[in-house]
């Protein structure tokens, strides 16, 4: 009877999820938070249940996360959840329909505004025009699965920390909570909230569970982030001022649908002039390169992991640099399209240089988390470079090889799911090795490989996925980027290109240091010998390894997700910038 | 036909997945407790047979729905050889004749390049009466990787007579090799292997459980690879291909690992093919830019139209590359210019199509080790020695000619000429060095760089036949020497240094002979006059022929003919000073010879199966079976050169002079002994130092490449450290010195003035307090003499102002 009854009710869950995806998504928000709240109660002596606890909470985050993956419709560029006011209720909208050869096609695609709404939108502030506004798309679709993916793995690994647990655990959940909050705000102001939420855990994350020198970690961490936010804040107020148009009666606004819609000329009486823009992007694009990290403004990325605890790093690499990357794309491009194509060569430049710098940094480096660290800015070097490679005709304004620079920003969103799981997975195999001997230089290793087998086995995978080699994800999103690069400029091409031989450098280098050799050459080898590779700490690792394998192999498992969305993007900033050259031509005709 | 392509795509992969299911089994060999056991090995074997029969079933099945015309067109080839001249002539003859065929075939995946090749037969051979077409290539998606607008990246199969031809050669050697690994690893099939190389710290040897099951893992993996790469139906695919055989190289020459010198040498494989694939890399992306596809053939995009291959867009149906002023013009399914959406011409400018054809050459290069990338080929040497067998001899260091030979029709005369004289250069070098080396593998390790050598200059020279044949037949005798080399090895208990054998025929007979058969067909020898010879004289012999011929019509490069002319006399010279060294003679170290042993059936059988296809497998020369089944996949491409008879001749009776004198020449030295070589070496000592020291490129490069990105790489981790960091922790400090101030200003100026204003206040209400009486008069005075005083005060300002 029982079971019947529970079935019951899961059935009821499911359909009251199926059928609400506003409800789902906030679930996913806040369910972290709930699960921190409620760990409040427990006792702080109750290690494991504790443990148990916030591993379910994120397990179940990452269910719900693939529930609305079942949801999401890849073949509707737009945002959703998608409804229909029919009276005073929401309904979900099918607008894609079979046809009769069996393809699926959309059925309307002019949407109209009125009768159509896209997203959960509530109201929050109003005095001030703020919404509680969350939808999702190919774009965010990926890094939210990738978030709560990597959290879950990141939860498995936290065995290791060993002091103040509740605390950890609640901090934890609520930097979860602030990093599906960014991937999933649509409203300025909201998706500024989460930003910072993270920033807070985060900070205590390090500062207190982290290494020798964590209070330098966390503060430089906090200090360069926090720049960051200002110069974003800055911006924020910018378009929100500058949104309103008290003639027309056009209150401000900080739906980014809307200032996309209005930086990108779609909206008349209302533009962001191109000094606005401009200024605006190098605002943006500064706050969101600190947290790529891009050269220049790398340096407190080796610091906070290396001081970082092990799943800390994990998530640091894993996500939250990919907030960077999303920033640029959801928010600095599309709502300055003008100031975007004025920055392009300078992205694309510092892409470039980010790639060869992070790989020579990389090489130089003893302490091996440190080396990890740098490759990460290595890799996210390649991020900018795809996003950047916009080239544009200067009379018409029209994108040269569109679909290059469509390539590039695939690419890139690629090269960061691929980052996500490969650098996540390289610092968990540092942290392995770390829990047991308590050092991380690389000139006291060796041997490793005939000592733990396994382990050492998995981490020649996963750091290959680093290394960028084919059937492995590193591979993809890298080449991609760089294939797309030469129709943009052939000298940052060919130094992007470079990339790979000093990537082979530096990982098989280290390799060779860590795992080959005859003999382990440092201290502590008796806890090598009698602290094997759990089962816990190699289903992390086999988990990573296997998604590395199938990112790799079968790509379009992510770029079917995102590419609609992509190639609607990517035409309406080309769109957007010829509006901007084409009213810049209108206004000099009229002048003469 | 459909049928067919789809047949034998279907036998290919299952011989190309076939390794692959067999890797993910042996690689958990370790959980399944297989280290004692011969199954890791068993199941290999099995997978890459398997393999073998799927591509012989394949061929089988090709050559009958062909009608096997392609061992019926041979004799026309010949003619058009004969009558070069007029061939030329009449190409363009042929591209109109191509044209009627198109449209005959309009439907049909009809190769456009068999079509030209066809019709070229056809037209000379048999007085102009046309054979019917028969379609013999064919490419097909297996899946998509990703889309991009219009732009498309999948992974293809493309299959025609060198496909096939690789694929059984691949499979066959591999099998013979992988049943040699069985015993020649066998003393992996312990719970503790003792590495003699390795000395642990207090003094023993180093001592590990056997990995016999992670060689044979690694070995399936690397078959998957490889014909992963040869199946490849664009060039894109071909480069993933390409880097993970170069993965499979590194975990198989660092398969001790821990030998630092293999671990090294396994680095050093992957980091120069790399440098090698920077350059291909620049060429994918100039191809990408300016064709849009990666696809050797013809294809459907997903809008159902049919579109150009990478191919068809450089050389049309007739094999001319058409130029427009500095550009070249790139054409589409029907020979005609290309256009895009807007209407114009696409165009790739001429030097952009050569930086490419370049670009991906660079790859070529690194991967066949050839000058200057060579470097590696030697270390890896580190690898057991069944992996020089297969990976650095046989199969993946020919991918490099193989590659030079699949993307023929898009080298212009410029890259081809690069080609030709790399190939030049490294076959000297390298044969020189193997002149002076005396580590067994390692001559044979030079040799395979100096006959790869040889094939890049025959693709270089236009021989695109000549290559190709020469790298079967080298892929042959070479893994068969090298398997005969591991049999001395195991024999001799892991002693590599020719100085310390001698005289082993009589312990080894069956290695002896069939080393023989190897160095015989290497050397190049034949008897004059008649048609007995051995593989590599027929397919040296075509490359030099080739360089003649090219010679001929350019006499500039005149370096191109005598170099591999010399080179032939040098290569039976090393093969037979090696052959000498070690089977003939007196024994020079007792010790070896008295432990040594002849080595097992399983490794002994092995040997007895290549040696009669390293001698015989070009029987027939340019008349062969063989050169035929290779020849029909020539390209149509303008740069195809073939020799005249005379020419051919002539090339052939000068290359078995350099043979037979360079065998003498060893005989007399090493056989005979009438002149000690120690002599030799000494009066040469500087050259022969120079030798030994391999021409000191690793030194080069040390300095120029190694040591700087080293210092490069100190230099940004300062940067960072001292420049951004110290940038950082100023504002920092500038901060926090600000903030001091500012304490300092409030602490001392501020609250100094509020506490003023406070004290004051203080003491002047305290001074006040002796007013504060309580006495009840004393105020009521205070307030009366307040009050007049304030009358007062205000009578003087009212006169005051008054006044």
């Amino acid at each position: 009877m029982a079971i019947i009854t529970w079935r019951f009710e899961y059935k009821e869950i499911w359909r009251a999820m199926s059928l609400s995806p506003t409800l789902l998504l906030s679930v996913i928000i806040f369910l972290p938070a709930l699960g921190a709240l409620i760990l409040m109660i427990f006792d702080k002596k109750a290690v494991e249940t504790m443990r148990g606890f916030a591993l379910a909470v994120t397990a179940i985050t990452f269910v719900l996360t693939l529930l609305l993956l079942g949801h999401f419709n890849p073949s509707d560029p737009g945002l959703q959840p998608v409804f229909e006011v029919t009276g005073d209720e929401l309904k979900l909208v099918q607008n894609y329909e079979v046809q009769d050869d069996g393809s699926i096609a959309l059925s309307d695609r002019v949407i109209s505004a009125a009768a159509i709404q896209r997203g959960v939108k509530l109201e929050w502030i109003p005095g001030w025009n703020i919404n509680y506004q969350l939808a999702y798309d190919g774009i965010s679709v990926p890094l939210l699965l990738l978030t709560s993916f990597i959290s879950v793995l990141a939860m498995l690994a936290s065995w290791s920390i060993n002091k103040l647990h509740k605390g950890y655990l609640i901090l934890f959940l609520l930097l979860e909570t602030g990093m599906l909050g960014v991937f999933l705000a649509l409203d300025f102001f909201l998706f500024y909230v989460f930003w910072e939420v993270m920033l807070l855990p985060m900070y205590f994350l390090i500062g207190i569970w982290g290494g020798p020198r964590r209070e330098y970690a966390a503060i430089k961490f906090f200090l360069y982030t926090l720049a960051g936010s200002v110069l974003m804040l800055i911006a924020i107020l910018m378009f929100y001022f500058g949104s309103a148009n008290e003639a027309l009666g056009v209150a401000a606004t900080f739906d980014l649908t809307e200032l996309a819609n209005i930086g990108q000329g779609n909206v008349a009486a209302i533009t962001f002039s191109e000094t606005t823009q401009i200024v605006a992007f190098i605002l943006l694009f500064i706050g969101f390169a600190i947290k790529v990290p891009t050269f220049p403004f790398h340096t407190w990325l080796p610091d906070a992991h290396v001081e970082a605890p092990t799943p800390i790093s994990m998530i640091l690499a894993g996500v939250l640099l990919k907030m960077g990357g999303y920033g640029i794309i959801r928010i600095a491009f599309p709502l300055c399209p003008v100031g975007a194509a004025y920055a392009a060569h300078t992205l694309v430049a510092i892409g470039a240089i980010s790639i060869i710098y992070g790989a020579f940094a990389a090489l130089a480096q003893t302490d091996f988390k440190r080396l990890v660290a740098y490759s990460s800015v290595s890799h996210m070097g390649y991020v900018l470079l795809g996003i950047g490679v916009w080239k544009i005709n200067e009379s018409t304004g029209a994108a040269i090889g569109r679909d290059y620079w469509l390539m590039g920003m695939n690419g890139a969103m690629f090269q960061m799911l691929a980052h996500g799981v490969s650098s996540a997975g390289m610092f968990f195999m540092v942290g392995v090795i770390y829990d047991r001997v308590h050092h991380r230089d690389l000139n006291q290793f060796g041997g490793l490989a005939g000592i733990m087998p396994y382990y050492s086995g998995l981490a020649a995978g996963i750091f290959f996925a680093g290394l960028g080699l084919p059937g492995l994800c590193g591979f993809i999103g890298e080449v991609f980027v760089v294939l797309s690069a030469w129709n943009f400029s052939k000298l940052l091409a060919i130094i992007a290109a470079g990339g790979v031989i000093l990537t082979a450098g530096y990982i098989l280098w280290t390799l060779q240091r860590v795992y080959l050799g005859p003999e382990y050459k440092g201290p502590h080898k008796d806890e090598l010998l009698s602290n094997p590779f759990n089962g816990r700490e190699a289903s992390v690792a086999v988990i990573l390894l296997i998604f590395a394998v199938v990112l790799g192999v079968y790509p379009e498992i992510m770029f079917g997700l995102m590419r609609e969305s992509m190639a609607s993007l990517v035409e309406s900033l080309d769109a957007g910038y010829q509006n901007a050259v084409d009213s810049a031509m209108t206004i000099k005709t009229t002048l003469k | 036909m459909e049928d067919l392509g789809k047949q034998l795509s279907t036998l290919l992969m299952v011989a190309w997945l076939l390794p692959f299911f067999g890797f993910c089994i042996e690689v958990f060999g370790g959980y399944f407790k297989w280290r004692l056991t011969k199954t890791a090995a068993y199941i290999a074997v099995g997978c890459i047979g398997v393999g073998f029969l799927c591509s012989v079933v394949a061929f089988m099945q090709w050559g009958n729905a062909t009608d096997w015309v392609v061992f019926e067109s041979h004799e026309g080839e010949h003619h058009v050889s004969a009558d070069h001249d007029e061939a030329a002539k009449s190409h363009d003859e042929h591209g109109a004749k191509h044209d009627e065929h198109a449209k005959e075939h309009e439907h049909g995946e009809e190769h456009a390049d068999e079509h030209g090749e066809k019709a070229e037969g056809a037209h000379d051979s048999h007085g102009g009466h046309a054979k019917p077409a028969v379609q013999t290539a064919f490419s097909g998606q297996i899946y998509h990787l990703a889309r991009f607008g219009e732009l498309d990246i999948s992974i293809d199969y493309y299959i025609d007579s060198l496909t096939l031809g690789m694929f059984m050669m691949v499979t066959l050697i591999a099998t013979c090799i992988h049943v040699f690994a069985i015993g020649y690893m066998s003393d992996e099939l312990t719970e503790s292997y003792e590495d003699h190389f390795v000395h642990t710290s207090d003094g023993g040897h180093f001592k590990r459980p056997g990995r016999f099951y992670r060689f044979f893992s690694y070995m399936s993996l690397f078959c998957f690879s490889m014909l992963g790469l040869v199946l490849a139906g664009n060039i894109f695919q071909v480069f993933v291909f390409w880097e993970l055989v170069g993965i499979c190289s590194f975990l198989l020459i660092g398969f001790y690992v821990e030998r630092k010198s293999a671990s090294t040498a396994a680095n050093k494989a992957f980091i120069v093919n790399r440098v090698g694939d920077f350059g291909f890399i620049i060429g994918l992306m100039i191809l990408w830019t300016s064709c849009g596809t990666f696809r050797f053939d013809n294809y459907e995009d997903h809008h159902g139209h049919e579109q150009p291959g990478l191919f068809q867009m450089v050389r049309g149906n007739d094999g001319h590359v058409t130029q427009d002023g500095d550009a070249v013009v790139l054409k589409d399914v029907h020979g005609e210019p290309l256009t895009d959406a807007s209407g114009s011409t696409k165009t790739i400018p001429y030097m952009l199509l050569v930086a490419a054809g370049l670009g991906v050459f660079c790859g070529c290069v690194g991967k066949s080790a050839q000058f200057p990338l060579q470097t590696w080929l030697p270390d890896a040497m580190e690898g057991p020695t069944p992996v020089s067998a297969l990976v650095h001899s046989a199969t993946m260091v020919a991918a490099g000619v193989y590659l030079a030979g699949r993307f023929f029709p898009m080298f212009l005369p410029e890259v081809l000429l690069t080609i030709a004289y790399v190939g030049c250069v490294t076959l000297f070098v390298a044969a020189t060095i193997a002149v002076v080396a005396t580590d067994i593998k390692r001559v044979l390790a030079y040799s395979t760089i100096s006959q790869l050598g040889y094939m890049m200059l025959g693709i270089g020279v236009g021989g695109w036949g000549a290559g190709l044949f020469h790298l079967i037949t080298h892929a042959f005798f070479k893994s068969l020497m090298f398997l005969c080399s591991g049999s001395v090895i195991h024999g001799c208990h892991h002693e590599q240094e020719m100085p310390k054998m001698g005289g082993l025929w009589k312990k080894m007979p069956v290695t002896a002979f069939t080393m023989l058969v190897g160095v015989i067909a290497i050397a190049g020898l034949a008897i004059p006059g008649t048609s007995i010879a051995f593989s590599g004289y027929h397919s040296k012999d075509a490359i030099v022929a080739t360089a003649l011929q090219f010679v001929d019509d350019n006499p500039v490069h005149i370096l191109l003919f005598i170099v591999p002319l010399v080179t032939a006399g040098i290569t039976a010279f090393y093969m037979f000073r090696l052959w000498f060294y070690t089977f003939a003679g007196q024994p020079r170290d007792a010790h070896v010879y008295e432990g040594c042993h002849e080595s097992p059936s399983v490794m002994c059988g092995p040997l007895l199966v290549l040696a009669p296809f390293a001698a015989w497998c070009a029987i027939g020369g340019e008349h062969g079976k063989l050169f035929s089944i290779l020849a029909l996949s020539e390209p149509a491409s303008t740069e195809v050169v073939h020799a005249s008879h005379d020419i051919h001749t002539a090339a052939g009776s000068f290359a078995l002079v350099a043979a037979i004198l360079g065998t003498l020449t060893a005989y007399l030295l090493y056989g005979k002994t009438i002149v000690d070589p120690a002599n030799i070496k000494r009066q040469f000592s500087g050259l022969h130092t120079f030798l030994v020291e391999k021409w000191r490129f690793d030194e080069l490069y040390d300095v120029m490449f190694v040591r700087p990105s080293h210092v490069v790489g100190k230099w940004c981790a300062g940067v960072d450290k001292y420049i951004f960091d110290e940038f950082l922790h100023g504002v920092v400090r500038t901060g926090i010195r600000v903030s001091q101030w500012d304490r300092k200003f409030d602490e001392g100026i501020i609250d100094g003035l509020v506490n003023l204003v406070g004290n004051v206040t203080f003491s002047i209400g305290r001074s006040l307090h002796v007013f504060q009486t309580g006495n009840i008069r004393q105020y009521v005075m205070f307030i009366a003499v307040g009050v007049l005083m304030l009358f007062a005060l205000l009578f003087a300002f009212s006169f005051a102002i008054l006044a």
